[in-house]
Parts: structure tokens; sequence; C-alpha cells
């Protein structure tokens, strides 16, 4: 009985142990015994188990997104029909519509377009755009440019620079112009010299904006040149430009000097013709490798009628709004004659975001011996700006002035400079 | 009796599995690669890799650690084994200034006659041809921008020969000047146009997309020739993580000494740009194995520039974004102005902004964080900045040299800039570790090379080792108290075959940093078979 005992004891201890070191012993066999069977031995394991190595859901739409050009399609459209968004004059809102553009005609030499778009305050604008480009090397182009406005309700605060805030009335600005221009680029592009001309007819109604009174009820002919009888225009001009700023949609450095000269003449009723003067001046001053930069701008407009002859109040200078007086509502200052000066200090904040700080100062005067340093409006305030290889694609500017704040949404920079290749009412280029 | 088992399963089969060296270590050369069945060609979004990395956490990352993890991939000695990454080059077979110039290979140039272009990208960022010449070569040509001459395409090939030196793989790329003419279409080559759309390629195709490349006065083209690999294409690799349908990716990326240390050669050469996008990945055939050979490529937004026009200042100082400075510049309105904002350039436009006296290699960053970059331990940096410190004055202008550049002053500037930022790389992560290597034994002594010495930065005066026996099976040490200095010790000499020693050599009484050098008696010698390198603690951690 004891030794059926002690035979059981050696057989579930004993037993077990010598099984596990046989079973450890043909393990140590097995086992790598080099380095590099053991690396073999890792990357057998690791091949009974490969697989595609694909990229994650997200990771494949983001590269379907670049790869297929999907953003490019969304902007080209299709088959040259795309939705067009922006554009129209401040205090519409936000606008939309179809667009068709063409690029390839006559061999990439010619280039059409034509759009309509309307805001949802029912502001709209139809164009139409042919260019003729000059392949390679050649400097000369052209432009024919057809556009209709439809702004049901633009500010109109009485002219002059003591025009009051409670003043605000809404107009209706109907207008339809026809430009041919043509220019050369010489200097790399440097400096731009163009001619045009034009045709322009102008219809003013009342405003549909039903929170504030119609111009014509609070403004007359005296106050308001114009606001009864628009006649149609015919319109010749020259421009130069002068720009060694280092990118054009986000300058950091160099200088714009642009200057616009056109003569209105009044074709049927001979009392609004008259001459006008744009002149867009820029300094950019970089410092810290252009991390920081000092923008300065300029810009004054001049427009004067001869004698017994009036400019109409919708063909006046402008001040307010998102690009020059940021802390007064659009059309806030209108008259003969406007000067302002803008600052901007503007830094980066990361590779793709600037902020600024900017201070707005200008007015409106009858004569343009009136313009002066004195009695300025003044706004300031500060933004921050989305750039791309830096273009400024986003800009969110906040203006703060003794008449409150505004909120500027824009999809440009502040001091994008405007030609102006068409005949259309100041208000609505 | 499951401990039992457990003990015994490690006692009798374990032994060898808690064996530190094995009897072919050290290996320096990866073993015999598994054959590959398929790998299937991939490609990656930048977008997702830019928001990912910056804020996301991929891969291992040795921040988020209490004990950061060391290099994987590496022999005894420390050192990556030669295979499909990387292989010793210069530092190891010091390199005559002809194969330093030589690089990859410098005989398969585009051949005279006709260039057929077999297909075009007229978007991007810089256009270019894919062409085949005569002898059936294809060919990637990359253009300069009109505003600044050289600048894409000296680097593209000056950088790599340097990255091929430092022991990469890198493409042929060769500077070649050429008259439009010679572009011909092949029938049947399409083109894409900026919507991905489709078309038949003409030659007018060609003259348009010529238009914006700078012309000699004769009217030749500079353009960089990048020879096609070869072998068949699978795409790029990630700096983290391994292939899934690679059977010898066995060490995680980010864990990888070759790519943690690249940093450092990016960070010397100004490569900014080293992400996934600038590598590729060939299936390779070559000494009868078929796998997964891993590039470099694309290398011509390096050295000051991106491209197309002059690097941002912010490159290699900052991320593209970065939580901490975009929060700075905020608050203080930019009047808090980062260093890196100050630097200075020469007015060179072929070499945009390159400079050393801002450079911080310490702190040096690329476009967006990288896992295996962001990882590196001071015992990578060592490995990196030896190979850096390998390179002569001499060489390093050799190799500037074949750049091309048109303008004297560009080429001397550049090479001023390396010399210099070279030695801060030295200067900056040498001190972390002792500095010294090519260990071995001589005359029955453990001798060395002070590699900081002659950059003024050599370990300090009282070094002073220590012996002990080195059980390998159990890791233990047993101290040899007689024994001081770097001769061997008669413990180590009249042991058996198969017996390790290990000589911890240090400064002072510091214990950091340290090198523990292991050493085996063999059969005829003793071999030096592993090198361990500690540091002191807490190190500056790499950038985030």
């Amino acid at each position: 009985m004891v030794g059926y005992n002690q035979g059981a004891v050696l057989a579930v201890k004993v037993i077990p142990v010598l099984v596990i070191f046989v079973v450890g012993q043909v393990l140590l066999f097995a086992q790598e015994t080099t380095r590099a069977e053991e690396i073999q031995a890792e990357r057998r394991k690791r091949a009974e188990s490969l697989e595609p190595d694909e990229v994650s859901r997200l990771e494949k739409v983001l590269r379907d997104f670049k790869d297929k050009k999907i953003l490019e399609r969304i902007t080209a459209g299709f088959n040259g029909l795309r939705v067009k968004a922006g554009g129209l004059a401040t205090g519409g809102g936000f606008a939309l519509g179809p667009e068709y553009l063409r690029e390839d005609l006559a061999g990439g030499r010619v280039s059409a377009r034509g759009a309509y778009q309307m805001t949802f305050r029912g502001w709209s604008k139809a164009d139409l755009q042919v260019d003729f480009h000059g392949k390679g090397a050649n400097p000369l182009w052209g432009q024919i440019y057809s556009v209709r406005h439809d702004y049901t309700s633009l500010n109109y605060y009485g002219s002059g620079p003591d025009s009051a805030k409670s003043g605000r009335s809404n107009y209706r600005l109907e207008d339809f112009a026809t430009d041919a221009t043509i220019g050369g680029s010489l200097w790399n592009r440097k400096l731009i010299l163009a001619a045009s001309a034009g045709f322009l007819r102008v219809n003013v109604g009342p405003g549909k904006d039903a929170r504030f009174a119609s111009s014509e009820m609070l403004y007359d002919e005296r106050s308001a040149p114009g606001i009864s009888n628009q006649p149609s225009f015919f319109r010749g001009g020259a421009f130069v430009e002068f720009d060694t700023t280092d990118v054009r949609t986000g300058p950091r450095s160099g200088t714009y000097i642009g200057a616009n000269y056109s003569h209105y003449a009044d074709r049927d009723l001979g009392a609004y013709s008259f001459d006008r003067l744009d002149l867009d001046l820029q300094q950019y001053i970089p410092f810290f490798n252009k991390r920081r930069v000092i923008a300065l701008r300029n810009r004054t407009s001049a427009a004067w009628a001869g004698t017994r002859r009036t400019v109409p109040f919708y063909m006046q200078p402008v001040l307010g709004g998102s690009d020059h007086l940021r802390g007064f509502r659009p059309y806030r200052f209108y008259d003969n004659n406007a000067m302002t000066w803008n600052i901007e200090y503007r830094w980066e904040v990361f590779a793709g975001m600037d902020m600024a700080l900017f201070y707005d100062a200008g007015h409106v005067a009858p004569k343009f011996r009136s313009l002066s340093f004195r009695n300025l409006e003044t706004s300031w305030g500060f933004g921050f700006r989305g750039n791309a290889r830096n273009s400024v694609f986003l800009r969110f500017d906040i203006g703060f002035s003794h008449e409150g704040f505004q909120l500027w949404f824009k999809f440009n920079d502040a001091f994008f400079p405007r030609r102006v290749i068409s005949s259309s009412a100041q208000v609505a280029q | 009796m499951r401990r039992k088992c457990i003990f015994w399963l490690l006692f009798s089969g374990g032994i060898l599995l808690g064996q530190r060296f094995r009897m072919d270590d050290p290996l320096l050369r990866e073993p015999a690669p598994i054959n590959v069945a398929k790998v299937y060609p991939r490609k990656f979004s930048d977008y997702y890799d830019f928001f990912y990395s910056t804020f996301g956490k991929p891969g291992d990352q040795n921040r988020l650690k209490s004990s950061p993890v060391r290099a994987m991939g590496t022999n005894t000695l420390g050192e990556p084994m030669a295979g499909a990454w990387w292989e010793p080059r210069h530092y190891y077979y010091r390199m005559s200034i002809e194969d330093l110039v030589r690089g990859p290979g410098n005989s398969k140039p585009p051949s005279d006659g006709p260039w057929l272009v077999v297909a075009a990208k007229n978007e991007g960022i810089t256009p270019g041809f894919t062409i085949e010449d005569v002898n059936k070569r294809r060919y990637f040509l990359k253009f300069d921008p009109a505003s600044n001459p050289d600048i894409a395409t000296a680097p593209d090939v000056l950088v790599s020969k340097f990255f091929y030196a430092l022991g990469y793989y890198v493409p042929e790329n060769y500077i070649v000047e050429f008259l439009p003419d010679r572009l011909e279409v092949r029938k049947g080559t399409k083109l894409r146009d900026r919507l991905g759309k489709e078309r038949p390629m003409t030659r007018r195709d060609i003259t348009e997309i010529l238009l914006g490349v700078p012309k000699r006065k004769d009217g030749r083209i500079r353009a960089v020739a990048s020879l096609l690999l070869p072998g068949s294409y699978a795409g790029p690799f990630r700096f983290w993580g391994t292939r899934k349908d690679d059977p010898n990716d066995i060490v995680p990326h980010e864990h990888r000494r070759d790519l943690r240390g690249l940093s450092l050669a990016c960070a010397w050469l100004g490569h900014d740009d080293s992400r996934s996008i600038n590598t590729i990945d060939f299936v390779v055939e070559e000494n009868g194995s078929r796998f997964v050979k891993h590039f470099l490529i694309d290398f011509g937004s390096a050295l000051g520039s991106a491209t197309d026009k002059a690097n941002s200042p912010r490159s290699g100082f900052e991320y593209l974004f970065e939580w901490k400075p975009a929060i700075v510049q905020f608050a203080t309105l930019g009047l808090h102005v980062p260093e890196w904002a100050k630097a200075r350039y020469p007015a060179i436009a072929s070499i945009g902004r390159f400079e050393f006296e801002k450079f911080d290699p310490l702190l040096w960053r690329s476009e967006y964080p990288n896992t295996a970059f962001s990882n590196r331990l001071p015992d990578d940096e060592f490995w990196m900045a030896k190979q850096i410190a390998a390179f002569n004055d001499d060489e390093i202008q050799a190799i500037v040299r074949t750049g091309q550049y048109s303008d004297p002053a560009a080429e001397r500037w550049l090479v001023k800039c390396l010399i210099q930022r070279r030695n801060k790389i030295v200067k900056a992560f040498f001190p972390r570790v002792l500095p010294l290597d090519r260990f071995q034994v001589k005359s029955g002594t453990v001798v060395f090379e002070d590699l900081g010495k002659p950059f003024g930065v050599g370990a300090p005066p009282d070094l002073a080792g220590s012996w002990s026996l080195f059980d390998n099976e159990r890791g233990r040490r047993r101290g040899i108290p007689t024994s001081a200095g770097f001769q061997i010790p008669v413990e180590l000499k009249d042991s058996p075959s198969g017996t390790y020693a290990v000589l911890d050599i240090s400064a002072g009484s510091a214990p950091d940093p340290r090198i523990s050098v292991f050493l085996r008696k063999d059969p005829k010698s003793i071999e030096i078979v592993g090198i361990d390198r500690t540091w002191k603690q807490p190190i500056v951690p790499p950038a985030p």
C-alpha cells in the first residue's frame, strides 16, 4: 500500500517535472541560436499575416480630394459651368450664382466668362467678360467687359463730411456698362499701361430696405445730385499701374502705385459730365525677415465737373467699408473728393495665419483743396488673415469708430487694388 | 505546480532566450531578406499626414513615455545593420573625394540625342517632365523657378550625394542643360490639365510648360534629371509603424535608428521637407532576393530652398503650426520676436534662406512633427553626428561643387554654412554622450578614438575604465576590482572561450555619461561584441 502511494507520489511529482524538462530542451533546440535566425524567425512569423497596406478611410478621402482635384473641379465647374461666390459690392450679403468660363478659346489666346449672381438681400449682378491675351512674352492684352448691377438697398447718408449717422437712407441703383480696354505690361509686368472706353446707363430708384427711409424721401436734387434724373454716359480713360510688391494677393514688401483717370460725358442731359482721378499708393515695409510688415496706403479720389455741372451722387467717391474706414458702415460718406490713410501692423502668428492691428483715417470733402489732415474720421481695429503660399484668401477684421464697430469677413487682402476697367457707378465697382 | 512549470520552462528552454549576445553578434548586415510576394503600391495624403502628425499621436511616441524606447534594428554595437534602409558608408569605410562626388552613380546621365517626353506635370509647385533617352532610360526632369536660378536643381543633386555618403539610398540625380528642341513628345503621351482631365500632349504643351523656366543666354535650360529607380514602385514609407505587406519590415519606423538619426542630417542640410511624400519604396531584386528597398527622394527644397522660391525663415525653427509659438504671437501682438526672425541672409537668389548663426541643431524642426525624429535619443544623435563630423571641409566643398551653382558666391556661402552647421551639430550632440568610438582591441588593450577632440568637445581628460566579468545568460556583472584602465584583465585573457567581460568607461566619479564596451573571449582572440551608451538624465528632449 505504502509502495503504491510512494509510486503515485513519484508519478504525480516527478513525471511532470521530467516532461517539462524534456519539453524545455526541445524548445531549447527548436529556438534560434543566432541573431540572424532570430530575425528570420520574426520575419517568417510576420510573413504569415501579411495584408495590403491600405490607408484609412479618412486619409483616402483627403487623398482623393487632392488627387482628383475636387476643389479645382468645383471651382472650375462642369464643362466651364461653375458656381461663383462673392464679388458684389459690400452690404448686399453673400452672393452666389452660376458662372460659365472658357479659357481655351482661340488656342488659349481668348478667354470668356459670364456670370449671374444674387445675394440673399436681393442684390444681383450679371456680367460678361472676354479677355485677349498675348501669348508668351507678348505684353499686350485686351478686354471687353459688360456688366449690369441691381443693388436694391445702397446706403446713403447725404453728401459731405458732416453727414449724420441718423441720416441713413437707402436707394436702388441699377446700371449697365460696357467697356473695352487695351493694355500692355512692361518691365516684367511691373508696369501696366492701359486705356479704356465705355458706355454707362444708370437708374436710381427707391431703396428696398424697409428699415430705412428711401433716399428720395430725405434728399433732393440739391443734396443728392442726380437723384431725380439719371443720364447715360460715355466714358474714356486710362490707367497706369506700377507694382513691385512681392505677392500681389498678400504683399509683404514693395510698392504699389495705381492711377486711374476717367472722363464721363453726359449724353442726355449735359448736366452731369465730370472727370475723375483715383490714386492708390501702397508701401510695404518688411522687417524681421518679412514676418512683420508695416503696410501703408493712401487712397485719394477726386471728381470734378465743369461750370453748371455736377457730379451725380452715385458716381461720387465714397468712404466707409471693409477696406478703408473699417469702423464705419459701408458707403457712410459721399462727396466729390475723398482721401483715406491706412496703416497696418501685420505679424505672422503661424505659417497659415497673420494678424494685424490697423488704424484708418480719412474724410470726404466737396473741394479737393479741402482735403487735409484735419477733421479726419478715424477707425481702428484688428484682424486675422488666413494665407496660403503668402496669398490672403480669408480675412476677418473688426473695426471700431465713434459710430460703433463693424465686423468684416472677406476673401481678399485689405489693400487689394482694384483697377477701373468698367464705367459702372463708383459704388458698384 | 504551475509556478514550477513556468520556472522549468524558463530554465530549461529559456536559457538562450536570456542571452544578451548571440554567437553571431555583432551582426553587421541584416540576414538575406525574405522574398516578398505581392507589395501593393500605395499613396498617402499630404493633408492627412500633416494634420495627423500635427494634431494626432502617430506611432509609438517617446515623449509620452516615462521610460523612452531605445532604438531598434541595430546590432549589439549600436549600429544599424546594412540592409534595405541603410548601409555603412563614409564614416565606416572612408570614401574618397571621387566616391563622394560620384554618390549613388554619375555614369548614366541622359544620353545625347532626342529625349522623348513620356509624361508631364504642368501643375504643382514646379513643372516637370518624364523623359526617355535613346538608351531607354527614364528620368524625371525638374526645373528652377525664373526668380531663383539653381535654387531647386542644385540641392537636388548635391544633397543626394550627402545622403548617399551618410548611408541612405537615393536616386542618381544629374544637372543637365539642353535646348528645348531636344524634347520630343512621344506619340500617345497624355497630359493632365489643371482639372485632372487627360488629353493628348502636344509640342505646344512643352513650350508652354517651359515658359516659366529660366533660360541661359544661349537659350539652354538647366534642369535636374533624376534617374528612375530600379524595381517596381511601392509608394512612400511612413515615419511610424511598419508596412503590413512587407515581411522584412519588423521594426517600427519610429524606432529605427537610421530614421531617428536622419533628423540630424536633415537639420544639417536644411531639409525640412523630410516627410513621407519625399520617400519612396521600390521592390527590387538584388543578390537573389526580392525585397522592399527604401529611398529618400526630392531634395529640391533643402538648403534654404522652397523649390519655387526661398524658403520661409520659419523653416527649421518652428513647425507650420505649433501651439506655443502661435499663442505667444497672438498674445504679445507680435512684440515677441523669435530669434529666427532676426536671422540674416545674404542676397543670393540661388540659395534662398540658409544660414548658420541662428541655426540651433537641438531645436531644429521639420515642416511638421515627425515621430521618428521626435523619438531620437542621445545615442541616436551621436550615431548621426559622428557621421556628419566625418565630412571634412574639402569633402564638403567637393560635394557642394556637384550642385554646379552658376553664382560662385552661392557655392562659397553654402560651404561656409555647411561647415559651421556641422560644427554646431558636433558641439551640440557629442557632449551628451562620451564621444568615443571605433573601439578595437590592440595589444591587449581596448583602444578608441575621441571623435570630439578635433572639434574641441572631446571627452574629459579623467576618463577611467572599470572591468567586470559579464554573465551572458543572466546579464549579471561581477566586478574585477584589481583591474582598472583599458588593459584587458587577466581574468578575461585566461578565461575559457565564450567568456564575456565589460569595460565601463566614464569620466571622473560621475556615473553618466558612460560607455559599456562588451568583449568576448573567442578561441583565438578577444572581440568587441557590444557597445552601450548611457547619458545624463534628464536630457533636453528633441522637438515634440
